[in-house]
């Protein structure tokens, strides 16, 4: 499988920023993402992720988003329960999610994403490193 | 404290931003930029006016009736965005044409995200937001996101078109902290 880089843009299409390494298990999604075809953009990263799972044991993945829309949620959910589903094979997985602390509709969609995959994330200001 | 309701018949006053046009992706960046940039001091309240703008103006490119091919030559919905600015509050408007059969389930979906409190919402979110992403666009969850982020009723309207279609009005009132 190949490592996929994107450069988020946000003048025209506003999409985020994807780094996933398969050699580190370093993951992240970076950014902002509200862009009308979510699907286009996030089935081949839910199919990354699927197959990283099923070859490695290991993997630390970064949310550093400041927005994303409704429809863009959905395939963050759809990530994050394959990521679930690596932890119930064994894996070693490790969520780490950049929030801004006084946004609280990020706030309870982190601990909904919580109570819905039953992962653990790490939620950690944008400005702390 | 106006409602947003009463202060519908007045549509025209106290404009900060209107827009009426086909709401496609460039046009979307160009009014976002407007909205985080220059709408009011508070960062806080234009970010929620933003989020706000970001699911309805998609709404409107996924299901407005009335529908322009872009410079692209794609397929985008039609319709207006309006923000007002109060003493104490904006209200942000969106409206486009549909037809009575396609808004009905809307409107109901509204009346019912109304009456919800909070955590109510927040449950309904993520039954939605488990379906199959099958649906266009998501629009399911939009609605509720807009309530959540306004902490305010959605209001809505419709009038009825000389050519027998409908135009759909849905407002929402944004506090200035």
């Amino acid at each position: 499988m190949e490592d996929i880089h994107i450069s988020g843009f946000k003048d025209c299409y506003i999409q985020p920023t994807v780094d996933f390494v398969e050699s580190t298990g370093e993951c992240a999604i970076s950014g902002e993402s509200f862009m009308e075809e979510t699907a286009k953009f996030y089935w081949p990263l839910v199919e990354w992720v699927k197959e990283y799972g099923k070859k490695h044991n290991k993997i630390v993945f970064t949310f550093s988003l400041t927005y994303y829309n409704t429809s863009t949620s959905k395939w963050l959910l759809a990530i994050l329960k394959e990521l679930r589903e690596m932890e119930n094979e064994g894996g070693e997985v490790t969520v780490i999610w950049h929030y801004t602390p006084d946004d609280t509709d990020m706030n309870d969609d982190i601990m909904d994403y919580m109570v819905d995959t039953g992962l653990h994330i790490n939620m950690v200001p944008f400005d702390e490193p | 404290m106006e409602s947003a309701v009463t202060e519908k018949h007045r549509m025209v006053d106290n404009i900060a931003i209107s827009y009426t046009g086909i709401f496609d992706t460039e046009i979307l960046s160009v009014l976002a930029k407007e909205i985080e940039g220059t709408l009011s001091p508070d960062d806080k309240v234009n970010k929620k006016v933003f989020k706000i703008f970001i699911e309805l103006a998609q709404n409107i490119a996924f299901y407005s009736l009335e529908r322009e091919a872009n410079a692209e030559g794609n397929d985008t919905g039609v319709g207006t965005m309006i923000i007002r600015n109060f003493d104490d509050h904006y209200v942000f408007s969106t409206g486009n044409k549909t037809t009575m059969e396609n808004i009905i389930p809307v409107m109901e979906k509204c009346d019912n995200i109304n009456s919800m409190s909070r955590e109510k919402l927040r449950e309904y979110r993520r039954l939605q937001r488990n379906m199959p992403a099958g649906e266009k666009g998501g629009g399911n969850i939009g609605l509720i996101q807009v309530a959540l982020t306004a902490s305010n009723p959605l209001e809505y309207s419709l009038i009825k078109c000389p050519d027998g279609t409908y135009f759909y009005i849905v407002s929402v009132r944004i506090d200035k902290e």
